[in-house]
């Protein structure tokens, strides 16, 4: 366990909704997807192909190129063994590790309090939009949730400056009295400077970055952008979160799911060239899942909710390539007319816990789960 | 000066509801605080939003098929009514028999509990909880419609007992296998197909079907069972029956109403309190109405001791300032949006963390909660063009010497139509010290929106800030 | 299921239902419909109001009787051009125009059929010709647009370019009076029906506004309406009400008496057997219910029957006949639409 390690972040990308894996890393040497996907298929001639056997949806171009550099890490048939196809419930799994009883505390919930264990830094935390994902979730963790980071703090409605000035001046004086005899008031009175404090540094950001990348005007490349914009202004952030939606692509699957992807991978590849610009490469590891993948069979417009999925790691530290295999299609291999997951999705957690982090995965996790090595060593 | 009555109303006022606006805590003043107890006590008309109208202009809110849509039209209750206590203990026995979305994919069926809390909430405590082992919601949300005769599944049956009555601690690992066997048999109609579509979150092809109760016979143990000391062939009715009589279901329920409505803290002279609250648990015949009346009387709950005793909850936070504000009298676009504001502050509607329900006190603060909560309240309170703002820009204006007000009584005065909030002399001093800045406020004349009318707006977006505002 | 009088002069036999719940932002499925329209060519076109959470997809679907899903317009959240917030109801006129109503932009929004956005018209106001909340809306054989003006409680006719020609109503409960009404139609000699939504009658005028006859009064039974919302008027003069509150349809007689009610019938639509394909262990426990079961007394309202009993309707709001003499009733909590013939 060391500092260095230590200096390293998660930048996770969350697709909420369900991605189709089917359509993301596309089998099309395989007879039976055709067959299954009669409807909503990427035609062999359009995918990306990356081994002879599976290629890329046609819209994630720009991770094709970070694919082609070694920087994508493929963990195929993602998931765990008893699949739930409930968006919540499948997602509360994911964030709390805990598949089997309801889980109160976020994996990366616990990350963040086993690197500051005494709160010091309400930014080492950070999700981008509004509301905290659960996997942020932790008794005594405090997470900042940024729904824009340019008026992010207290009375963001308030447009003249100079009274916002006044405001948030005589908000610290209420605030800044601790010393009192009601512990709650002090507790509040200490809370209210932290989000001040915080609030304070966040905002200076973007002044602190420069970049020659040009970010896509759609949501999720905006989140990046300031996701970018908070890790280079190195303020000890060591998680960096953000959702993307909706994946849930029960009908008209084919033009929306291309839509996303193109906008998740020109995010990731914008990212990609923004850190490599600031000589940052190896210090960020970006991660993105879904909390299921698609049946196997479409529904004659999209997919319905099924159960092993994809996710990707990819940064200048992974050792790109295919993880796992790509689970079987021939029906006696299926689960429910799902992909039969291979792949415990707590174990690329136990990877990025330990081998990007120097962190004890097994407490986090809720268990020893064998590692995919999906980090150069 | 403000006088104890007002005080001691608006204290009341935010126990027993939401909160009050000056015109509303007058209607009540003008009872007398026994008054406004019983008429508390005792909801009548709640003036709620018509739900035709609501279902008119949200149809997301007629479907109920969604979290967001399901949340809000809660809201529209809790912003609309004029009998608070009735949307209050709805929210007490949801945070207590907490009942969440996730696992259940079933927005309709929750409400329908959340009714069930409103009609039978101030009720006897042993009808309502026979209602909530017929619940279809929470038969779902604890798996008793994974209990067998065959294969009892102890889920609801310890959970009745540990979170729901008598506490853990009061009964023994048998019991609460027995208790289990008396409700086999206890399940939802179709429970097999809601079962499934619950698992796969399905609305699959015409959106969600709602659910109601079923007992079927043939799957109930119908055997002997001992459970805490007494024998017989039970069903679920007795085993109710034998919980309620206990005193540690008495100790528990009146412990967890003192949380609720009176502080966070039990002191001794709150431990007092809760005893009486037992006593009357037991003479009323475990009526719930009859509690709360004992609480509200108590010297304890009229004394300064229990104000401010309680840091507000999000739903408190988020409803109280929008009442204050008068906003949401009618259907309008992006109501949602407040009850996901409610969500940020760590508390979804329909969508507890865990069947423990909410940590709730101290714990609801944190740095990303405390700046919704007070960004929240301050864009709320500052708008000028809210008529429940405009109505304290009134009273300001009517209480003024010829429309002028001294700094120093514009801090006070917002405090006390706010309220009246009470503050230490620092915070107040900010207040003063921020109100001076601009001299003394002339609002004779004033037009809407106009700078005068904004300098209230502004001093009510700092009172919004305060620590003391985040206390109820 | 349909109840009917002692002797009914009218028929309606069930023919199937078109639709499943669209949870996403285009493709086939529908995303609470709030009405239909029918061209001469089978074309059906649907309304879909839309929740918040899919306000930016906004549009109307078009399919037809095969069941086929043949493409959508519209453009999502706004107030621009061709854009909607608060969609309401649908009137076809002639050159193939839809006109739409849009109770949250006040004002009335024209496509044509093959989705190419025209134009749109109204301003928010109480003056003549201006509108707070337009929410029925119907065409008349001389091609006047008839536009119900919920919130200012009249009626409004206007040429198909928004001129204003003529209104009619206050507010309350008198004869030509309203509160919130709601749907219009017109029939054969042009006389104007509207639901007078909370006032639970139909009312009907002549083309000008003259007062001609009230039908219903507030309940449950036959005859009475609870909040109506749609109107459809055949060639023969029978008029057919979406009881909205009472999640139901009554057919009404030319007099206005009471013919035959409705309660909704629907099976498994093309699409949904699609779905049921890929998911064949939820069909199977499907197969083992019973979709129609006996509920606890307190679940006893229209609005709880409708929610737990799929086959019925569940928040019927439109009502729509097609040259054929089929009626098309859309069910907005169950996204579809169930169609019915005349016998």
């Amino acid at each position: 366990m060391t500092t260095t390690k230590r200096d390293k972040s998660l930048i996770v990308i969350q697709l909420t909704g369900g991605n189709d894996y089917l359509n993301t890393v596309v089998p099309y040497g395989e007879g039976r997807y055709y067959d299954s996907r009669s409807t909503v298929n990427i035609p062999q001639d359009r995918v990306i192909p990356l081994d002879g056997k599976v290629g890329f949806n046609p819209s994630m171009g720009a991770m094709k190129s970070l694919w082609d550099e070694g920087k994508v890490a493929v963990i195929n048939g993602i998931g765990y063994q008893t699949p739930n196809r409930s968006h919540f419930r499948s997602m509360d799994i994911w964030h709390t590790a805990e598949p089997d009883a309801i889980g109160k505390e976020g994996w990366l919930g616990r990350a963040i309090r086993d690197f500051d264990p005494g709160g010091e830094n309400v930014l080492t935390g950070i999700n981008f939009g509004r509301g905290l994902p659960r996997s942020l979730a932790c008794q005594g963790v405090s997470v900042a949730s940024v729904g824009d980071l340019a008026t992010y703090g207290l009375f963001p409605d308030v447009e003249d400056e100079e009274l916002r000035m006044f405001t948030l001046e005589a908000f610290a004086r209420m605030y800044g009295n601790t010393a009192g005899r009601d512990p709650v008031l002090n507790f509040l009175g200490q809370t209210g400077q932290d989000a001040l404090h915080g609030a304070d540094i966040l905002r200076t950001a973007p002044a602190m970055y420069s970049s020659s990348v040009e970010y896509a005007p759609n949501s999720l490349a905006q989140n990046v952008k300031s996701i970018s914009q908070v890790f280079h202004a190195g303020l000890g952030a060591r998680v960096l979160y953000t959702t993307h939606a909706s994946f849930d692509t029960h009908s008209g699957e084919l033009p929306t799911h291309a839509k996303l992807w193109d906008e998740v991978s020109g995010a990731v590849g914008c990212l990609m060239d923004d850190l490599k610009e600031h000589g940052r490469e190896d210090d960020a590891a970006i991660l993105i899942f879904s909390e299921f993948g698609r049946r196997i069979k479409d529904n004659g417009s999209g997919s319905d909710h099924g159960s092993g999925g994809v996710a990707f790691l990819i940064g200048g530290a992974v050792e790109g390539g295919m993880y796992g295999e790509y689970p079987s299609l021939a029906e006696a291999e299926q689960l429910e007319g799902d992909l039969r997951s291979n792949n415990d999705f707590r174990s690329v957690y136990t990877d990025i816990l330990e081998d990007w982090w120097g962190l004890d995965a097994a407490p986090i996790v809720n268990g020893q789960f064998e590692k995919l090595n999906v980090f150069r060593s | 000066m403000i006088s104890n009555d007002t005080a001691l109303m608006a204290h009341l006022l935010r126990r027993a509801g939401f909160g009050a606006s000056r015109d509303e805590l007058e209607k009540y003043l003008a009872m007398g605080y026994d008054g406004a107890v019983e008429t508390l006590l005792n909801p009548s008309d709640p003036g709620n939003m018509p739900d035709d109208l609501i279902r008119r202009y949200h149809v997301e809110q007629s479907e109920l098929r969604d979290l967001a849509g399901s949340a809000a039209y809660w809201m529209y209750r809790m912003i609309s009514t004029t009998s608070p206590m009735e949307e209050k203990i709805a929210l007490f026995w949801h945070s207590l028999f907490a009942t969440g979305y996730a696992k259940l994919n079933q927005a309709r069926s929750l409400l329908n509990q959340v009714d069930m809390f409103r009609r039978s909430g101030l009720e006897n405590f042993q009808d309502l909880l026979l209602e909530l082992s017929r619940d279809p919601a929470m038969i779902l949300w604890l798996d008793n419609n994974e209990n067998h005769g065959t294969a009892v599944n102890e889920n609801y049956g310890r959970e009745l007992l540990e979170l729901f009555s008598m506490g853990i601690g009061n009964y023994s690992e048998d019991d609460v296998k027995e208790c289990a066997r008396a409700f086999t048999g206890w399940t939802l109609g179709n429970a097999e197909y809601m079962a499934i579509r619950a698992a796969k979150d399905s609305i699959w092809p015409y959106g969600r079907i709602a659910w109601h109760f079923e007992y079927r016979d043939e799957d109930h143990d119908g055997g002997e069972k001992t459970f805490l000391g007494e024998t017989g062939r039970f069903n679920g009715e007795d085993i109710i029956a034998i919980i309620v009589k206990q005193e540690s279901t008495a100790r528990f329920l009146a412990t967890r109403l003192f949380e609720f409505f009176a502080a966070d803290k039990v002191t001794e002279a709150g431990e007092k309190v809760i005893g009486e609250m037992m006593a009357t648990y037991f003479s009323s015949g475990y009526q719930v109405r009859d509690m709360l009346r004992t609480l509200f009387h108590s010297d304890y709950f009229r004394s300064e001791e229990a104000r401010f005793a309680r840091v507000k909850g999000p739903a408190e936070m988020v409803v109280g300032a929008i009442r204050m504000a008068g906003n949401y009298q009618n259907p309008a676009l992006g109501i949602e949006k407040v009850s996901n504001a409610m969500l940020y502050m760590g508390q979804g509607l329909l969508q507890p963390p865990s069947v423990e329900g909410w940590h709730e006190g101290l714990e609801w603060i944190n740095s990303g909660a405390l700046v919704e909560r007070v960004n929240f309240a301050a864009k709320e309170l500052s708008n000028v063009k809210s008529p429940g703002v405009r109505s304290i820009i009134d009273r300001l204006e009517a209480g003024s010497k010829n429309g002028v007000i001294e700094p120093t009584d514009l801090a006070d005065r917002c405090l006390d139509l706010l309220g009246p909030i009470q503050v230490s002399e620092d915070t107040r001093s900010v207040l003063v010290d921020y109100a001076t800045r601009q001299g003394d406020l002339h609002l004779a004349g004033h037009q809407p929106g106009d700078e005068a009318e904004q300098r209230v707006g502004n001093m009510l977006r700092l009172v919004a800030a305060t620590k003391e505002y985040q206390l109820a | 299921m349909s109840t009917q009088t002692q002797s009914p002069s009218i028929a309606l036999d069930y023919v199937k239902t078109i639709g499943i719940v669209n949870n996403g932002l285009n493709g086939r499925g529908f995303a609470n419909p709030y009405d239909t329209a029918v061209d001469s060519d089978g074309n059906i076109y649907v309304l879909n109001r839309c929740d918040p959470a899919r306000a930016s997809a906004i549009r109307v679907g078009v399919c037809n009787l095969d069941e086929e899903y043949l493409r959508e317009f519209g453009r999502g959240n706004g107030s621009g051009d061709g854009q909607f917030i608060w969609v309401v109801a649908m009137a076809l006129g002639s050159g193939n125009r839809l006109f739409i109503t849009d109770e949250y932009n006040h004002r009335v929004t024209v496509y044509d059929t093959g989705g190419n956005y025209l134009s749109h018209w109204g301003v928010a106001g109480s003056g003549d010709g201006e509108l707070n909340g337009p929410a029925g809306i119907a065409i008349d054989s001389t091609g006047s647009v008839i536009v119900v003006d919920q919130h200012n409680s009249r009626v409004q006719k206007f040429t198909d370019d928004g001129k204003f020609i003529a209104a009619w109503g206050s507010f309350g409960s008198g004869e030509g009076q309203f509160n919130l009404p709601w749907g219009v139609a017109v029939d054969g000699q042009d006389n104007v029906y509207v639901c007078d939504w909370r006032n639970d009658r139909i009312q009907k005028f002549s083309n000008d506004g003259e007062f001609l006859a009230a039908y219903g009064e507030p309940g449950y039974g036959e005859g009475q309406f609870q909040r109506p919302t749609g109107v459809a008027v055949d060639p023969e003069g029978f008029i057919y009400v979406a009881d909205w509150g009472n999640e139901r349809v009554q057919v009404l007689g030319p007099d206005g008496g009471f013919q035959l009610l409705l309660h909704g019938e629907a099976t498994v639509s093309k699409w949904a057997e699609d779905y049921f394909a890929s998911n064949p262990e939820e069909k199977a426990e499907r197969d083992s219910a019973n979709l129609k079961p006996d509920l606890p007394s307190h679940l006893n309202t229209p609005y709880h029957v409708s929610s737990q009993t799929e086959p019925y309707f569940w928040g019927p709001v439109s009502v729509t006949l097609d040259s054929q003499g089929r009626l098309y009733v859309a069910e907005t909590n169950r996204h579809r639409l169930q169609v019915y013939r005349k016998r």
